[in-house]
């Protein structure tokens, strides 16, 4: 790896979108900042403006009522990053799956990179999918045609 | 010799000559020529009585009559126009004032006959009044061209008919002159005719529209110059009577002492009215209601600066005594309550006109601090605010012609909306607040003068942040982005515009640029003609003082170096431009104006800033900076008898 | 021509600048430990800050507009020149006022785009400058009245130490310091790493290679604090930075005792306790010296 994907990989930044969530998603993450698992010594931290961020955690499933938001969000975000979805709703739309204002996953609206499953996702699941989003962060990084088309 | 005399009359002469011209000849033609041709008169004239240097002159007597005969039928003249004034506006305490200051300067002119026993020369010209000429020639010369333009457009957005431009540029000229006059007189007592000409003058002026509140603002004015004026007659009685002189030169030329240094003290009273200082503040906030070339004029080449050229003037004569700190002190206190002031202004002009008010406690405060650092500070002080300060008002000015708002909540993106007038309104701004430019390098020289007088200089560190506060709020929202769906739009200015802001906008800069020479030219001598040493001295870099050194063009090449810089390396790509963040609820359509609230409606969205009016609101303020002000201006009468 | 004095001034310049952004990016790395080990966390590594800089520096470039980018290198270049004045042993005021020129800058830039965050955070910058800077200005005639001169240089002309005379003015560098690191209870224009304010306040709007920039700004400003900080003991130097590491500590150790504060109480703290007590210091100066107890 060279320095900047190493750079890259040592500090991802975090921004947290509840597309309506039950809210156990959201405590589970929340509890990945804890002195208990503590992400920030992989140099992570929530930073809250997409403008900001590297990594799009996802939980909740894909609606109606704020597909336009998520991609606004998304399309804030600068170059290159990555997008992780938190939890079975998030992947599929979960227990509101069919519902009448359902759009399904998140990836109905934007592309997904790592789909953590769960109901809630437990801690550790989150922390492996941020690892492995990580790695994909890395291929993208490394590789130069994909790194283009991720800058583009 | 007889040459520069001519040069010298010239300035004070021919601007009066010229507005009455102009008082009886209507025609626009004429109206700009005769100003245009006599502005460049004036600054030829300055610049060659600069190259003079300084001398000495007393008129002939003209057809016989001896001057200071005329000096008395000048002083009726003024006095009875008062008189009518105060009378036509049925104001008791205008009738009042007026008799008191013809009481007494009868009483010094007929019963201690004071002009006629006087020997020393009428006029005398040193350095400090070259400066003050130049200042008036240049900036005031600016301002008058300005006006022609401005005026034409203020008379048609207002339907005045018939037009009363005439009586306007006669009032305008007739002020040039008059200041030139006295910051040229040695006469005490032709010092307070051309003085009490700037309040008629300035009276004329904030009068000038003619609707109830200019008429109220302009009587104001007057009577509270008017106090100045009895403050100035009564110094004089008792110079004369103490001193046993009344020129300029030869009371400043000694430490005084008893009455003389209370007549002094009360010439600083007189000087801090003219000057608007606490609690005098109101008469020039009130003056923003006439035309802006008003505003400028007596913001910053003239009126004001008639008061501190007093107190400077006079320094030299209460160096050592116990007036020099509680001189320094009530300036400071002007100082730091102005730009306290100033932070709940909205209104452009009102910010403006506290920021005046406020330099000029700090130039009064470095004339009380007395030492040749904190004089050095003074004048410099005075030249690059009359620069930067002049800009300031044409520009906000021709914005408001433009834009129709002096509001600064109005002037939001302005720079998308009028380009060239916000670059210079800029220049004018960032010139008054940032180092390395004058106005900047003046308050180093006067923190650094007052870090022996305690109380001048807590003052002077609590006004100085305050500054930094109301200007860079102001900046903020006029250099804030235009909602994107604004087009870029490049006004056109007329050259009568354009020429008098460029030119003062390229001279607030050069003038910095070249402070090596105006330190070492203009405003060294004009401090070692009265103190031993200048205090500050142009080194490598910039400027040194005893205690310190002010790298000037060091930090002028790294600031312009990171201009380019940033210009150059600031690329413009459109697809790299994003909405701002706001929550995800952006209007894909209009970017960064609104945003989708609830029911999915669309919501504006408006910035605004903050005015602290709960804390630094004027009506909280005023209730117990007055009062201070007044305590403060009692005792400098009080200890002077000490 | 280029003397040998001069040469040695220009590699004391440059190595200043260089090393500079490396020990403050060390610094705010190392706080960044602490302050996980203050909470029984591991926290990310001491050079964290470069991994993030070296991230920011090489994301795709996205702003709001063109003109908030300059205000970015204004910002950036006054902090390096306010440091080389220091190094150079300047005019304390004159560094003072440099640094004042670029929290301007940011602040500007803050302002210069349509964001209710940034422009929030820009009105509470301008309440931090004027929170912080009567208390370095009073610093700075508190130099001049022990020393005689304003210059750096006569601090180190100077034998004993200045922490001697002005105790209580060093001691306020803890609220400076403070205030310049976005440190609670004072992170209310824009929050330090882990911390929300505003979203991230004036510097919401800034990302990628531009708030790279402003994070190497802050690192130069830390060090242009701490080595103001250190000419309270300037002879020798070493005790002097020994000083401001042990303030720099105290500033972590508040961080992350106390929760953020509103703007009214912060100028109530800086300017009583802060403001005051350093004016209380100065006038305990000018009434012994004129007693003739110190020179000066």
């Amino acid at each position: 790896m060279n320095i900047i994907t190493t750079a890259r990989v040592k500090s991802p930044w975090i921004l947290h979108f509840d597309t309506g969530s039950c809210n156990g998603c959201d405590i589970e993450i929340l509890a990945c900042l804890t002195p208990l698992y503590d992400v920030e010594r992989f140099g992570m931290i929530n930073v809250g403006n997409p403008k900001h961020a590297d990594v799009l955690l996802v939980t909740g499933p894909a609606n109606r009522r704020n597909a336009r938001v998520l991609r606004n969000l998304y399309e804030q975000m600068p170059a290159p990053k990555v997008v992780i979805v938190i939890g079975t709703c998030g992947c599929s739309g979960g227990v509101f799956h069919n519902c009448y204002n359902m759009l399904g996953g998140i990836d109905k609206v934007i592309p997904v990179d790592v789909y953590v499953p769960g109901c809630a996702a437990k801690p550790e699941a989150i922390i492996d999918g941020v690892v492995l989003a990580l790695q994909r962060l890395a291929e993208r990084s490394e590789s130069k045609p994909a790194l283009a088309e991720a800058l583009a | 010799m007889l040459m520069v005399d001519w040069f010298m009359a010239t300035t004070i002469l021919l601007p009066a000559l010229a507005g009455f011209v102009l008082f009886f000849v209507g025609q626009p033609a004429i109206r700009r020529l005769t100003v245009l041709a006599l502005s460049v008169i004036l600054i030829i004239a300055s610049l060659l009585v600069l190259q003079n240097g300084p001398f000495t002159y007393s008129p002939r007597p003209l057809a016989g009559v001896a001057w200071n005969q005329l000096l008395v039928a000048g002083d009726a003249v003024l006095v009875a126009l008062f008189f009518y004034f105060g009378w036509r506006a049925r104001s008791g305490l205008i009738v009042g004032l007026v008799a008191l200051q013809a009481a007494l300067v009868a009483y010094l002119e007929f019963a201690l006959a004071g002009v006629a026993a006087d020997n020393a020369p009428l006029f005398y010209v040193d350095h400090l009044s070259i400066v003050m000429a130049l200042v008036i020639g240049i900036v005031g010369s600016a301002i008058a061209v300005y006006a022609l333009h401005y005026m034409d457009h203020h008379e048609q957005h207002l339907r005045v008919e018939p037009s009363r431009q005439p009586k306007f540029f006669f009032s305008v000229l007739l002020f040039l002159g008059a200041m030139n006059g006295l910051v040229f007189a040695n006469s005490l007592p032709w010092l307070f005719f051309f003085w009490e000409v700037t309040t008629l003058c300035s009276f004329l002026l904030i009068g000038h529209d003619g609707t109830e509140e200019a008429q109220r603002n302009a009587l104001r004015a007057l009577w509270m110059n008017l106090v100045g004026g009895v403050a100035f007659a009564a110094g004089m009685i008792l110079l004369e009577t103490t001193a046993h002189t009344l020129a300029v030169a030869e009371i400043a030329a000694e430490r005084q002492a008893g009455g003389a240094l209370l007549g002094l003290a009360f010439l600083v009273v007189a000087g801090c009215t003219k000057a608007a200082q606490l609690p005098f503040q109101s008469w020039l906030l009130g003056a923003m209601v006439a035309p802006t070339p008003v505003s400028a004029l007596l913001h910053s080449s003239t009126m004001v600066k008639a008061g501190v050229y007093l107190i400077i003037r006079l320094a030299p004569g209460f160096e050592g005594t116990l007036l020099s700190p509680l001189v320094a002190t009530a300036g400071a206190y002007t100082f730091v309550t102005a730009a306290a002031l100033a932070v709940s202004q909205s209104n452009a002009k009102r910010v403006l006109a506290y920021s005046t008010i406020s330099n000029l406690g700090l130039i009064i405060a470095c004339a009380g601090l007395n030492s040749a650092l904190a004089i050095s500070a003074a004048v410099l002080l005075i030249v690059f605010h009359a620069v930067s300060k002049g800009l300031l008002f044409l520009g906000v000015g021709a914005i408001e012609q433009y834009i129709g708002s002096r509001d600064i909540e109005a002037m939001e993106g302005l720079l998308r909306r009028v380009p060239l007038l916000t670059a210079v309104t800029m220049i004018g701004i960032l010139t008054m607040l940032l180092p390395p430019f004058g106005v900047l390098v003046a308050k180093w020289a006067a923190l650094e003068a007052a870090a022996r007088v305690p109380l001048a200089m807590l003052l002077l560190v609590a006004g100085s942040a305050l500054t930094v506060v109301f200007w860079t709020k102001w900046m903020g929202r006029m250099m804030s982005a235009a909602p994107s769906s604004q087009r870029l739009h490049v006004e056109s200015l007329s050259p009568l515009f354009s020429i008098p802001l460029v030119g003062l906008a390229a001279l607030a800069i050069l003038l910095t640029a070249a402070l090596g020479w105006v330190m070492s030219g203009l405003i060294g001598p004009a401090v070692s003609d009265w103190y031993p040493t200048v205090g500050l001295a142009s080194g490598d870099n910039g400027l040194v003082s005893s205690v310190g050194a002010f790298p000037v063009w060091a930090l002028l090449t790294v600031l312009a170096v990171l201009v380019v810089v940033a210009l150059v390396a600031s690329p413009v790509r459109e697809k790299s431009v994003r909405a701002v963040y706001a929550c995800g609820e952006n209007l894909a359509e209009s970017g960064d104006t609104d945003f989708r609230s609830i029911g999915d409606g669309t919501q504006a969205m408006s910035l605004g800033s903050y005015y602290y009016v709960g804390v630094l609101g004027e009506s909280k303020i005023n209730r117990w900076a007055n009062p201070i002000a007044i305590a403060l201006l009692v005792s400098l009468m009080g200890v002077a008898i000490l | 021509m280029i003397t040998p004095s001069i040469a040695l001034e220009i590699l004391v310049t440059v190595f200043a600048l260089v090393v500079a952004p490396l020990a403050g990016g060390l610094l705010f790395g190392i706080d960044r430990k602490l302050t996980a080990r203050l909470q029984n966390r591991i926290g990310p590594p001491i050079v964290q800050p470069f991994y993030d800089f070296i991230k920011l520096w090489n994301k795709d470039q996205i702003f709001a507009n063109r003109s908030q980018l300059i205000y970015v290198y204004v910002h950036l270049g006054a902090a390096m020149a306010s440091l080389v004045l220091l190094v150079w042993q300047q005019d304390m005021l004159v560094i003072l006022f440099t640094l004042a020129l670029g929290g301007i800058s940011l602040v500007l830039g803050g302002f210069s785009v349509r964001s209710p965050y940034s422009q929030i955070g820009s009105q509470r910058e301008l309440l931090q400058m004027l929170a912080y800077e009567p208390m370095l200005v009073l610093a700075a005639v508190g130099f001049y009245l022990v020393t005689g001169s304003f210059l750096v240089a006569a601090v180190f002309a100077r034998g004993t130490p200045l922490l001697f005379e002005l105790p209580v003015i060093a001691l306020s560098f803890v609220l400076v310091l403070g205030i310049k690191l976005r440190k609670s209870p004072f992170d209310i224009a824009a929050a330090g790493h882990a911390h929300q304010e505003l979203v991230r306040g004036l510097l919401t709007e800034y990302s990628g290679r531009y708030l790279a920039l402003i994070e190497m700004a802050h690192w130069y400003e830390l060090l242009l604090v701490l080595g103001i900080i250190s000419l309270f003991w300037a002879n020798p130097l070493v005790v002097g930075f020994g000083l401001s590491l042990l303030l720099y500590f105290l500033v972590i150790l508040i961080d992350n005792a106390v929760a953020r504060l509103t703007w009214t109480s912060m100028l109530k703290i800086t300017w009583s306790w802060g403001a005051g007590l350093s004016v209380l210091n100065l006038a305990a100066i000018y009434v012994l010296s004129y007693l003739g107890w110190i020179g000066g």
